[in-house]
């Protein structure tokens, strides 16, 4: 995904080229759709939330500084909508309690009778049940590939305090997953 | 246990950062640049008519301005008639002067109030049906 591709179709948008706008849509369809799903768990509704984001993408593209590159302002604007939608309607995740989370009895134990699967799942689970702002950090840090610059900026937050929330929410999947960081009781420990 | 935590979370980067990535349904790209299209199609919003609207949030504002100055002139009076009376006479009157005879302009202002109500909803139906019509 080249920045110039995407600075030259705004700009031809910008002019009054409608369709030069396919050409963001395709390079950040999947990005975006996989963004929203991460936020809700639900293929639907991520696709109408990624439809949402292009379309207010459009709506605001002269406003995007050029000091930034494109998807910079793509992401924050996707985020700032997911968050927000999601408030006023919340995702249909489903709704476990902690103790019915399937947590693996070993999960270090790659040959033994652990099932991955099960495991990934209970660590999804357990994320999406954080408090919103520790679950938000935490999916746009591992969206971006562990990158808390780039996170911070979508999230439109100060680094320290993504910092401070990624801290706050491993503490909180620590105390939910206790198993899996084969501490039976961290806080007594 | 510092290890064993730094494990942990290990694991977990390694289990979110894994995270299978779902493909857009084939006729996304196409569904959103219909939805484009249709937004670039529409008409502008319409902007506020400010010329037609300033005499009349100007009148409103002036008022608003009498109606607060009254207000401060009766309570003033208010406050002087009551120190009046509390000089003069062991039980005062509860009711202050701004209730008393003057139920008369009380109705002048509901009246002038309605009037203007009235005035602005007619102005506003015939903004909307010119700007419908034309």
């Amino acid at each position: 995904m080249s920045s110039s591709d995407d600075q030259a179709d705004v700009e031809r948008v910008l002019a009054g080229d409608v369709s030069a706008f396919e050409g963001i849509v395709l390079r950040w369809q999947g990005p975006l759709i996989n963004l929203a799903y991460r936020f809700c768990r639900d293929r639907g509704r991520a696709e109408e939330l990624a439809q949402e984001a292009f379309l207010r993408a459009y709506r605001s593209l002269a406003q995007w500084r050029k000091d930034a590159v494109f998807s910079t302002f793509l992401f924050a604007l996707a985020t700032n909508l997911y968050r927000s939608e999601l408030r006023r309607i919340p995702a249909r995740i489903v709704s476990v309690s902690l103790d019915s989370i399937a947590e693996p009895a070993d999960a270090r134990a790659y040959d033994g009778g652990l099932e991955d699967q099960d495991r990934d799942l209970a660590v999804r689970r357990a994320v999406d049940t954080l408090p919103a702002k520790y679950r938000e950090a935490l999916i746009l840090f591992y969206f971006h590939d562990l990158n808390i610059s780039t996170a911070a900026r979508s999230l439109g937050l100060p680094e320290g305090t993504v910092k401070a929330r990624l801290s706050r929410g491993r503490e909180l999947l620590r105390a939910k997953l206790p198993r899996l960081f084969a501490v039976p009781h961290l806080k007594e420990a | 246990m510092r290890r064993l935590i730094r494990q942990g979370e290990h694991e977990i980067n390694h289990i979110l950062s894994g995270e299978d990535e779902i493909l857009p349904s084939s006729g996304f790209a196409v569904t959103v640049m219909h939805a484009v299209r249709r937004q670039a199609a529409a008409p502008p919003p319409i902007p506020f008519p400010w010329k037609r609207a300033l005499p009349g949030l100007l009148g409103a504002g002036l008022a608003v301005a009498l109606i607060l100055a009254e207000g401060v002139m009766a309570i003033a009076r208010f406050g002087r008639t009551s120190a009046t009376a509390q000089s003069s006479s062991p039980l005062p009157s509860l009711m202050p002067l701004v209730f008393h005879g003057r139920t008369e302009s009380a109705a002048i202002w509901a009246a002038l109030a309605l009037l203007v109500t009235l005035v602005s909803v007619k102005f506003s139906m015939r903004l909307a049906t010119d700007r419908a019509q034309g």
